[in-house]
């Protein structure tokens, strides 16, 4: 793939910064098989389509802050919430997650590399291919897909210009592609972790972010088949006209929707299992205290990721399932509280008498765990029946999610994008322009967020172009701290563009942190250890224990800092 | 098309370091088939909950399938994993031509089922969109030549490799890999084969 | 968390105690604040989903709060001095305390779910989540509705109706009786829509296909807002009606007016708005499905009147 010639070729094919290359950002727009060069390329895609969905968002805010439908046809605005949706998980949130994955979990266990590097950046190249597909469907005739990003049948089955090349059809395409590629990094992923880790390194040993990254994995490869082979019928059914949804035909349009959440809803862990990830790293190091009950946090991500497998119907209890189902699926969605309810508690004995360092990084983490604990709460009231009955597809539904998917996953990402990004870019960021942006975005989420709950306890339901003047007050309050949400990434961008082309070098332990990413250079060479690969000799959080991590770490971070 | 990805890496590559990881391919592509397991899981299980909810489930005037050929062709498909596995068995005692000919064997016998099955096709009354019926039958056994297809592709591809001199220097994963698939490929059929023919 | 207290002097156990006591209070007061933030309570299951809402209110704030106020404990008073650069005491874990607090939340949560099955019973009991399973016998809505069904309520991209066969009406804004137990026979035409009213706290989605049942008891007179809770398309925003709950006599002399009054195009604001656009007042954007023709009705009704939640 790299074809160009000579010199560049060179520059192209090393891995890694070739000193005084003046070109060496081509390699992110090369078919580059180094992880930690795909992970900035995942990084770097996804924050791009984040604002793409954000814009979304704003326009949509623009057109709510006013109860009659005037900004936008009513079409348009069911458009726009489609696209949001769809673009801010499956081109923002889960490729900024591979983007860490590929980051951090070679760094961490120890490995050279993903155990399939071609695979790996094969399924980043399927990114952009799925997002430039999904942004073409704005300019077929019909318009893009507008049934939600659930896409139930039969409504989604409409097509009203009868077109072959329909938004619908070009939606399911890009949604098959985003699976196909999720699958290709899973089995990468999962194999990494499983057969690449450093000598002494057992699973006892690994950082909980490793953990975390396999739990969520293991999710995608178990539910994201389902949702495609329902994807499947769902194509069929809008393009050959087939009945395994249509009513008419004696298909079943419930169907769909026990395929779509079987899937759909473990992939809320998919998304914030990673982040519970992030957490268990930074508050050890900015607390300078161990993470409190390591086997136990471990333990909890499996735990989750059984029971995420049997808590779909809780997304169905208004679709007409029997009353023991209701029930079933009310006390398995209840059981996650449980191994949540540990994480939690374990972050908290973490930080209980530590010494706190909050600089940006700390900060997000904090201020994502603060809106987690409301999602959390918020969380386990859908879980009851008759409560969910009264808010299903309400604004409490879409305020509960956005606590979870913006205020505690897209806030962990964040966090971890500070508190990494001294190691792979090997420069400081600016912890002024970093505050100011967690301040915007603590403000923004909660001014955002926080009166969809009140709206949806009224009764308004989600997806409305137009509502009754009586849920107009909080409604302008919540486009209030949507368009701050918009103004936050600013100083954001600022940060990141000017801090990797200006800031301070960084050296390779700024936040003296424990872990075998911190024994690499910033940014680490190509191989990361190369042939000085550790033996790790205790487990992962031994701060104030004053035992090393790994053997000979002098001699080993001296050997990487000459080479 | 969803299985072409993990083939490329079973691939042992010339490249650098990327030839030390040959040996995780086997690990890699395991996970692959348990992952694609649950695609055809959950084709079963919404045949299974059309089928349990229909009032009318075959459409009109159809009175059943026909069985016994098709039962004929399930044999035939079946007893392809013993061959495979004698081929395997050849190349682990390193009779190379031991190997080649049980391995076109089975390619035979996997394509002998493929053309049953489209002979069985092309004498069906009903069609895709004849109900949910006829939807849930050609994707499902559609889905499933797809995948007897591609093991077939599969296997040619280790048939030419193995020509290639030094081929199993660093092993046989693409051997092992392709023979599970194809064993994976028969398992899902007998499934198939119960759930379409036998469950009425 | 900090439940610690062996190595605590007895100031910071009074602390504690004061906190949990505090914590207790607000968590009660937040518990009763629930009436506030939602509509009034029309029917026979809204007080019991209330009550379920209160009470996890309550305990929602006794976790949420106590969680934060750690935090904000740890963020004042365990910050490393400027230039500290040592690490804390290494305190690596508690099975004691891991124990306890998978225990207590387990607990929690079941009592909660066991609180809540309960209610699920009273609702079941009072009848306003029944419903028919399976596909309906004929594609076209039955003439006679299926026992308990007095009303028959036909979901339509974007127009509600409602049918009561008894009386030979058909209405496009739903009246029921008040204090008496019935049954809705919930139908679509097209695609799924929800049947939802917020003051009576009831949602099912209705289904094309399928003839669901839903039951349930009016219990305060006037005038309320059904709205369409499964997005249907494009109108699906605009597709609400007016639900008025009337006493059993003005219910029946209602259905005796009714049945005299001529039949006249249904209440759709869809409708309206299509044609605005096809005749260029209103602005169009993408490709829609056309709105299916308002339903001919005995009564129109109005969804401009003011309402009670």
């Amino acid at each position: 793939m790299t074809s160009t010639a000579g010199v560049e070729s060179r520059i192209l094919r090393a891995p890694h910064p070739v000193p005084g290359a003046p070109d060496n950002w081509k390699r992110f727009f090369s078919f580059n098989t180094d992880a930690k060069v795909i992970g900035i390329q995942y990084i770097a895609t996804a924050l791009f389509f984040l604002l793409v969905g954000g814009l979304l968002a704003m326009i949509m805010r623009g057109e709510l802050i006013t109860p009659e439908a005037d900004l936008v046809d009513r079409t348009v605005y069911n458009g726009l919430y489609t696209m949001h949706g769809t673009i801010m998980l499956f081109l923002f949130i889960f490729p900024v997650l591979n983007g860490l994955n590929n980051l951090l979990i070679p760094c961490m266990i120890g490995a050279p590399d993903m155990a399939f590097p071609k695979l790996n950046a094969a399924a980043f190249w399927l990114v952009p291919v799925f997002g430039v597909i999904l942004m073409a469907s704005f300019l077929v005739p019909g318009g893009p897909a507008s049934s939600g990003w659930w896409s139930y049948p039969p409504v989604s089955l409409q097509n009203p210009l009868g077109h072959l090349i329909n938004g619908e059809a070009l939606w399911i395409l890009a949604v098959a592609l985003s699976g196909i590629s999720s699958i290709m990094g899973a089995v990468n992923f999962v194999t990494t972790i499983l057969r690449m880790r450093a000598p002494g390194m057992t699973l006892t040993r690994m950082p909980i972010f490793c953990w975390t990254a396999f739990s969520a994995q293991t999710i995608q490869l178990i539910g994201l088949p389902a949702l495609t082979g329902g994807a499947v019928m769902l194509l069929f059914d809008l393009v050959v006209g087939t009945s395994f949804y249509r009513p008419e035909g004696g298909g079943d349009p419930v169907l769909y929707q026990h395929f779509f959440w079987f899937y759909s809803h473990p992939a809320v862990y998919v998304i914030i299992l990673p982040v519970f990830g992030v957490f268990s790293e930074l508050f050890p190091v900015y607390a300078r205290k161990p993470l409190f009950g390591y086997p136990f946090v471990a333990g909890a991500s499996l735990v989750i990721v059984g029971l995420s497998l049997i808590v779909w119907v809780h997304h169905m209890f208004p679709s007409g399932v029997p009353q023991w189902m209701r029930d079933a699926f009310m006390v398995t969605t209840m059981l996650i509280a449980v191994p949540t309810g540990i994480k939690v508690f374990a972050w908290l004995a973490t930080l209980w008498g530590g010494k706190l360092r909050l600089n940006t990084a700390m900060l997000f983490a904090l201020g994502g765990l603060f809106n987690f604990v409301f999602a959390g709460v918020t969380g386990i009231m859908l879980a009851t029946v008759p409560v969910d009955i009264h808010v299903n597809n309400t604004y409490f539904v879409v305020g509960h999610f956005h606590y979870v998917i913006y205020g505690a996953a897209t806030m962990g990402v964040y966090a971890a994008i500070y508190h990494w990004f001294p190691k792979f870019t090997g420069h400081m960021y600016y912890e002024g322009l970093g505050k100011l942006h967690f301040l915007l975005t603590f403000i923004g989420t909660n001014l955002n967020f926080f009166p969809m709950h009140p709206l949806g306890l009224m009764g308004m339901p989600r997806r409305v172009s137009s509502y009754d003047p009586e849920f107009a007050f909080w409604n302008v309050i919540a486009s209030l701290g949507a368009f701050l949400l918009g103004v936050s990434i600013i100083p954001f961008l600022l940060n990141l563009v000017s801090s990797w082309v200006r800031g301070a070098k960084a050296p390779a332990n700024p936040w003296n942190a424990i872990g075998l990413e911190w024994l690499l250079p910033s940014p680490p060479p190509a191989e990361n250890f190369e042939e000085h690969v550790p033996t790790v000799i205790s487990g992962p959080y031994g701060y104030g224990t004053g035992r090393p991590l790994v053997e000979h770490q002098e001699e080993i971070e001296r050997a990487l800092l000459q080479a | 098309m969803t299985i072409s990805p993990p083939v490329d890496t079973a691939a042992p590559s010339p490249e650098g370091h990327e030839a030390a990881h040959a040996n995780y391919s086997l690990t890699g592509f395991i996970i692959f088939l348990c992952s694609e397991s649950v695609i055809f899981l959950a084709f079963f299980s919404g045949y299974a909950v059309l089928k349990l909810s229909a009032l009318q489930w075959l459409p009109p005037g159809v009175e059943g399938l026909e069985w016994r050929t098709p039962l004929l062709y399930t044999v035939v498909l079946v007893s392809s994993s013993g061959t495979v596995a004698l081929a395997e068995h050849f190349l682990s005692r390193g009779q190379l031509w031991g190997f080649r000919a049980f391995w076109l064997l089975s390619m035979a016998m996997g394509a002998v089922f493929l053309y049953g099955q489209a002979i069985e096709w092309r004498s069906l009354e009903f069609g895709i969109t004849s109900g949910s019926f006829g939807s849930c039958f050609y994707l499902l056994t559609g889905f499933h030549g797809l995948h007897v297809l591609s093991g077939i592709l599969l296997m040619a591809l280790m048939l030419q490799r193995s020509f290639r001199p030094a081929n199993y220097a660093a092993g046989e994963q693409g051997v092992i890999a392709t023979s599970l698939f194809w064993h994976f490929v028969d398992v899902i059929w007998v499934l198939l084969f119960l759930l379409l023919y036998a469950w009425s | 968390m900090t439940t610690t207290p062996q190595r605590f002097p007895l100031p910071r156990l009074i602390g504690l105690a004061v906190w949990l006591v505090l914590l207790t209070l607000l968590s009660v007061w937040m518990g009763a604040q629930v009436p506030r933030w939602l509509p009034v309570s029309a029917s026979s299951a809204a007080p019991l989903v209330d009550g379920l809402f209160g009470f996890e209110t309550a305990v929602a704030t006794f976790v949420f709060v106590g969680v934060v106020s750690v935090m904000v404990w740890v963020v004042l008073f365990n910050r490393a001095e400027k230039y500290d650069m040592s690490d804390a005491e290494p305190i690596e874990g508690n099975t004691t305390l891991e124990i306890v607090w998978t225990v207590i939340p387990l607990v929690l949560v079941m009592a909660i779910a066991a609180y809540t099955i309960q209610v699920n019973r009273e609702i079941g009991l009072i009848g306003p989540m029944d419903h028919a399973h399976g596909p309906a016998t004929a594609k076209s809505a039955p003439a006679t509705p299926l026992p308990g069904g007095e009303v028959q309520v036909i979901a339509r991209q974007w127009s509600w109706e409602f049918r009561y066969p008894v009386a030979g009406v058909s209405s496009t804004e739903l009246h029921l009786p008040l204090d008496r137990r019935l049954g809705l026979q919930l139908e679509s035409d097209d695609v799924i829509h929800g049947f939802y009213v917020p003051a009576f706290r009831l949602k099912q989605q209705v289904i094309p296909g399928r003839s669901i049942t839903l039951f349930l008891t009016a219990t305060r007179p006037g005038r309320y807002r059904l709205r369409d809770s499964e997005y249907s398309g494009t109108w699906f925003a605009a597709n609400q009606a007016d639900v008025v709950v009337e006493s059993e006599e003005a219910y029946q002399d209602w259905l005796r007016r009714a049945s005299r009054l001529p039949l006249q195009p249904g209440l759709s604001d869809a409708a309206r708005e299509y044609a605005q656009q096809l005749s260029g007042e209103r602005r169009s954007g993408y490709a829609t499905i056309e709105p299916a023709q308002p339903p001919l009705v005995n009564v129109p009704g109005s969804n401009t009147l003011p309402h009670d939640g």
